[in-house]
């Protein structure tokens, strides 16, 4: 456990100083430990629910990356970020109706395509009513990708973004665009402040590359 | 989208983390509804004639120190609170001393004061002034704690909040206090705390909607 913490905490220290390579080791390493955390948590949960919540781990790590102190050791931090995801991940399961579920085949764990997500969110609400609710730029991103087919080569060039960060953006507007279809389809009324924050965390994401 | 994939992505985005630290931002926007606070306080209700003589009194002096001393020791509390996996440490052990010393001063009070001036002492007569002041001046800490906390990462929200509130009550009550002439612990270690209460528990309601990531 100490050698783990000395290794991750050293990769981490390493990516956050801008080593790129680092942080990609940080975060496959990590990996594992989010999948099997996140099973653990959402028992009974699809192999696709599952990595839904380590994506959304990784990318809360991955904007909370400067509330980890150097100092610390790493793993608490890591692993109460994965718990806190996938509690709030429970949390929205449990307000669905927590459906069964059908079992989903093993292969299908490592293809969890966005344009799937799509299709849903399309299905469940208008797709410009709720291209409406989210910041313009990340509106404008799935729009050229999702709707449009651009590459998000091309969608970067035109936007001064690099292709990862619009990768990013992208993956993003579409975990908040679920949320807000799930929150529709629930509920009329919503929440202002949590639209709001999550708003300015995609800009976060969005605009650092700029 | 592969979660490898998104590793990668995630990996080309290295650029130093433009958020800035809780620690940095939380001081100046404390001070600033601290500042609020203080000119409210002054312009409405002001300190008392004879603070000065009545501080002399140990009894008068804790009803403005320990509020104090609670909200220096929630102040870490609360920073340690926004950083996922962090320990409360020494502080979350001291505060304790807090709520034992407001206990150990109103059963002083209790036993030492004579039995028919018990009820009086307690019921006072500001009770309707008190807990919305409390309340009211801890706003403007609360609101500025809150905004700096959005930096962080508290993976229990109303935890968080409830913190803050602490913070901005344990202020807003030592402020108070100066005003305040009702002097038994049998009075101000019941209302006060329930001032204090009421502001946690605004914080924690707040924390909740205001704080999640």
């Amino acid at each position: 456990m100490n050698d783990r913490n000395a290794l991750w905490g050293d990769l981490l220290r390493r990516g956050n100083a801008g080593d790129g390579a680092a942080y990609a080791r940080f975060l496959t390493a990590a990996l594992p430990v989010l999948r099997n955390i996140a099973r653990a948590r959402l028992s009974g949960g699809t192999a696709e629910e599952v990595e839904d919540v380590v994506q959304e781990a990784l990318l809360a790590i991955h904007a909370k990356r400067h509330t980890w102190r150097e100092t610390e050791p790493v793993t608490p931090w890591l692993y109460a970020i994965a718990r806190y995801k996938c509690a709030d991940a429970a949390r929205r399961r449990r307000a669905r109706g927590g459906h069964g579920g059908a079992d989903v085949p093993i292969e299908d764990l490592a293809e969890v395509l966005p344009d799937e997500a799509l299709g849903e969110i399309t299905a469940a609400r208008d797709l410009g009513q709720l291209l409406d609710r989210i910041d313009t730029r990340a509106a404008d991103i799935v729009r050229s990708v999702g709707v449009a087919g651009e590459s998000a080569g091309e969608v970067g060039a035109r936007l001064g973004m690099t292709e990862g960060a619009v990768r990013v953006a992208y993956h993003r507007a579409m975990q908040r665009l679920k949320a807000l279809a799930d929150e529709t389809n629930m509920q009329p009324g919503r929440d202002p402040d949590r639209q709001q924050l999550t708003g300015q965390e995609a800009e976060t994401a969005v605009g650092r590359r700029r | 989208m592969k979660t490898e994939d998104l590793i990668s992505s995630l990996a080309a985005d290295t650029a130093p983390s433009p958020a800035i630290a809780v620690e940095t931002r939380l001081p100046g926007l404390l001070v600033l509804g601290l500042m609020v606070t203080a000119l409210s306080f002054a312009l409405v209700l002001g300190p008392r004639p004879d603070l000065a003589t009545a501080l002399a009194n140990p009894m008068v002096l804790a009803k403005t120190l320990l509020p104090l001393l609670l909200a220096a020791l929630a102040l870490p509390l609360v920073l340690r609170d926004a950083r996922p996996g962090a320990r409360y440490g020494l502080p979350g052990t001291l505060i304790w001393a807090v709520p034992l010393a407001v206990l150990g001063l109103v059963v002083l009070a209790f036993l030492t004061v004579d039995p028919a001036e018990r009820l009086r002492l307690f019921i006072g007569h500001s009770i309707p002034v008190c807990l919305p002041a409390i309340t009211l001046l801890s706003l403007p800490m609360l609101a500025g704690l809150l905004v700096s906390l959005r930096r962080g990462a508290p993976v229990n929200p109303s935890r968080c909040g409830a913190l803050a509130g602490l913070v901005a009550a344990g202020f807003a009550t030592a402020i108070y206090s100066t005003f305040c002439i009702e002097d038994s612990p049998l009075f101000y270690g019941i209302w006060y705390s329930a001032g204090i209460g009421i502001a946690t528990g605004l914080g924690a309601l707040a924390g909740r909607h205001l704080l999640k990531w």
